[in-house]
């Protein structure tokens, strides 16, 4: 620490009038743009590889619910068991619109993105008190009851109870009914959106915070920081992305099974994000994308073993590939020969730090002894 | 230092037990602003304890607290932060997978933002003033040299430098720094003990526990000795040297 120096104090925060960077620079318009080409030509490059136009469409809706779960998960570390209830209440609660209020998607939407906000903070007040396994299970709890309001005789009038949310009119946007590419088109340009807000948030003050609650809440705390509005922010905004997902699906079919507010709806965005890589945006994007091509594809050539082969695979991942797909990619990256940054920090006078760690402890621990 | 200063901080009667241990005992504490105040005794002593209760992490039993004229007992964490005091705490608390400059960003966004802001159009990359800001706050404590490296990876000492600088960034009025040197080569005590005091002459309060009696003698202008959750001694380093309660509870023979 020899380099403290009156004079290095004292120009210190003089520099505080720089100017800002830009928002967005070139290297993230090449990746937003080579992003908006692979999902604008989706349904066509889906087809040569044995997929169909609509799949596109229901790869496009879950990877912004996925990516919606990245930003809690792969920001805040806070891992929802319970994301089924928002998007199944959007589901139910645009259906619902479109059946009795509306046809036109953009009211019906409007509401059920209201509603949706106020669902997200009354369960983020309720479970946000407690993290880890605790809030997981919490968060779980909620969606359960949320199924089981769905199902109630009391609702069931609403709701069509077991049979699911029934009748409903196919959406139109603008007076026109929205069908095939209009709708892949309409929810293509919620993930581009989606994904440019989720890139901005990562690298803004905001997203700093919200990594800062994975690391050590405690420290974010008592460096004066409100702790809690930030996790309820970031639940909340995870929580509209799974609704507008939501809500696309009732587009996507003009049906609300009960299973979209089940926990297995849950359970699935859960494995998406694992097995694509969490905290890297893209990587549940891509977990999504692979579950719905191996559920819809990949499960026509192996038959009705699909699950059990897509188990392995999962299990397969979590061993051996934590960091998901995006990790892989990196591995094979650097196996070619690539560098990536490196950011290990070279510590070689580790071991005389260590021993006087264990002096210290040491001669701690033989005062506490003579007392 | 003179007497007629006015107190930043005022610590009356304050006592907190721990099922039936008595951590803290009845303690008076007052801290003069721009002042250096060490607090020392036995391990165990309930030196931790005492900054816990400052800053809310435990809420004291009984007593009263005054900081810069307003009670703070009761209020949130983050709220009696937000006052302007920042903590070093015994083992550092950073950001272990963030950079060494986001570590220090944090603090000096909240000091900007203060608690909560949902700042998202704006892009924390090299060049904005907060990374600035916080570069030369690392370089301030001696870690410039592993700015953009996740503060996991830094040796224990470093971790301790590091949380200096992320509690500078957030330019308390007061700071409380609990053992900050522990673990720290003779050097880079010194070098820490030459920071300190060149904050003081900016005017910056601190509240410093040490077990080091060089580190004490030569950087407070007022001692605290604690033992037991009880204070048994104050004054100036003098003074409290050569009471023999304090000799016998603490100092020994050896440190004299
Ligand atoms: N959160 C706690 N719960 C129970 N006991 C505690 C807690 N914090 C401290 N103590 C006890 O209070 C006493 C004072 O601890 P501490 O303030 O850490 O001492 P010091 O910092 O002076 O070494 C010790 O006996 C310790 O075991
Ligand atoms: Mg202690």
């Amino acid at each position: 620490m020899s380099n403290i120096t009156e004079a290095g104090l004292a120009t210190g925060y003089a520099r505080a009038a720089s100017r800002q960077p830009a928002l967005v620079t070139g290297t993230d318009l090449l990746v937003i743009g080579a992003f908006v080409l692979v999902v604008l030509t989706m349904p066509w490059w889906l087809v040569l590889i044995a997929g169909y136009e609509a799949l596109a469409t229901k790869i496009v809706i879950w990877a912004i619910f996925a990516l919606g779960f990245d930003i809690l998960l792969g920001f805040t570390g806070y891992l929802s068991f319970g994301h089924a209830a928002f998007f199944g209440s959007a589901a139910y609660i645009t259906g619902l619109s479109l059946k009795h209020l509306t046809s036109d998607i953009v009211p019906a939407m409007a509401i059920s993105f209201a509603g949706l906000f106020v669902i997200a903070l009354v369960i983020g007040v309720l479970t946000l008190r407690r993290s880890g396994i605790y809030f997981s299970i919490l968060t779980l709890a909620f969606a359960e009851m949320a199924h089981a309001l769905i199902l109630s005789s009391t609702l069931q009038a609403w709701t069509g109870g077991d049979n699911g949310l029934t009748g409903l009119p196919t959406p139109t946007l603008l007076g026109s009914p929205m069908r095939g590419l209009t709708v892949f088109y309409f929810a293509s340009a919620f993930l581009v959106a989606g994904f440019i807000a989720a890139l901005v948030i990562r690298r803004s003050p905001f997203g700093l915070m919200l990594r800062a609650i994975k690391e050590n809440p405690m420290r974010l705390e008592y460096t004066g920081v409100n702790v809690f509005a930030y996790k309820m922010s970031a639940f909340v905004i995870s929580a509209m992305y799974a609704g507008i997902a939501g809500s696309l699906t009732v587009i996507y079919e003009p049906y609300v099974a009960t299973e979209y507010i089940y926990w297995s709806t849950s359970g699935e965005v859960v494995i998406m994000s694992v097995i694509g890589g969490v905290g890297t945006l893209i990587g549940p994007i891509l977990g999504a994308g692979f579950m719905l091509y191996f559920e819809n594809v990949i499960q026509g050539f192996i038959g009705e073993q699909w699950k059990l082969v897509l188990g392995l695979i999962f299990v397969f991942m979590v061993i051996f590939l934590p960091g998901g797909f995006v990790d892989l990619a990196r591995q094979i990256w650097r196996s070619l020969g690539h560098r990536i940054r490196a950011r290990r920090y070279n510590v070689p006078d580790m071991a005389p730090e260590a021993d006087e760690d264990r002096l210290r402890r040491r001669l701690d621990r033989e005062e506490a002894e003579a007392r | 230092m003179t007497a007629m200063k006015t107190p930043i901080l005022e610590v009356r009667g304050v006592s907190k037990s721990f099922g039936g241990l008595r951590a803290l005992n009845d303690v008076n504490l007052t801290v003069q602003e721009g002042s250096i105040h060490a607090i020392i005794g036995p391990n165990g002593a309930g030196k931790s304890t005492l900054l816990n209760v400052l800053i809310g992490l435990i809420e004291a039993d009984e007593g009263t607290i005054t900081y810069a004229g307003e009670r703070i007992r009761g209020l949130s964490p983050h709220t009696i932060i937000q006052k302007g005091i920042a903590r070093v705490f015994q083992t550092p608390q950073i950001f272990p997978g963030l950079t060494l400059v986001e570590n220090v960003a944090i603090a000096a966004l909240a000091k900007r933002d203060g608690q909560f802001g949902l700042r998202i159009l704006e892009s924390l990359r090299p060049g904005h003033p907060v990374m600035a800001e916080a570069e030369e706050h690392l370089v301030d404590v001696g870690l410039a040299g592993h700015l953009r490296s996740e503060a996991q990876h830094l040796s224990r000492g470093d971790k301790r430098r590091l949380e200096l600088a992320l509690c500078l960034a957030a330019r308390p009025r007061l700071l409380l720094l609990d053992e900050p040197t522990a673990g720290m080569s003779r050097h880079d005590t010194n070098s820490t003990i030459e920071l300190l005091k060149h904050l003081s002459r900016k005017g910056m309060t601190k509240i410093v526990i040490e077990h080091d009696m060089h580190v004490v003698f030569s950087l407070s202008e007022r001692i605290t000795v604690l033992a037991q959750g009880t204070v048994i001694a104050e004054g100036a380093p003098q003074e409290v040297r050569g009471n023999p309660r304090v000799q016998e509870a603490y100092l020994g023979g050896a440190h004299t």
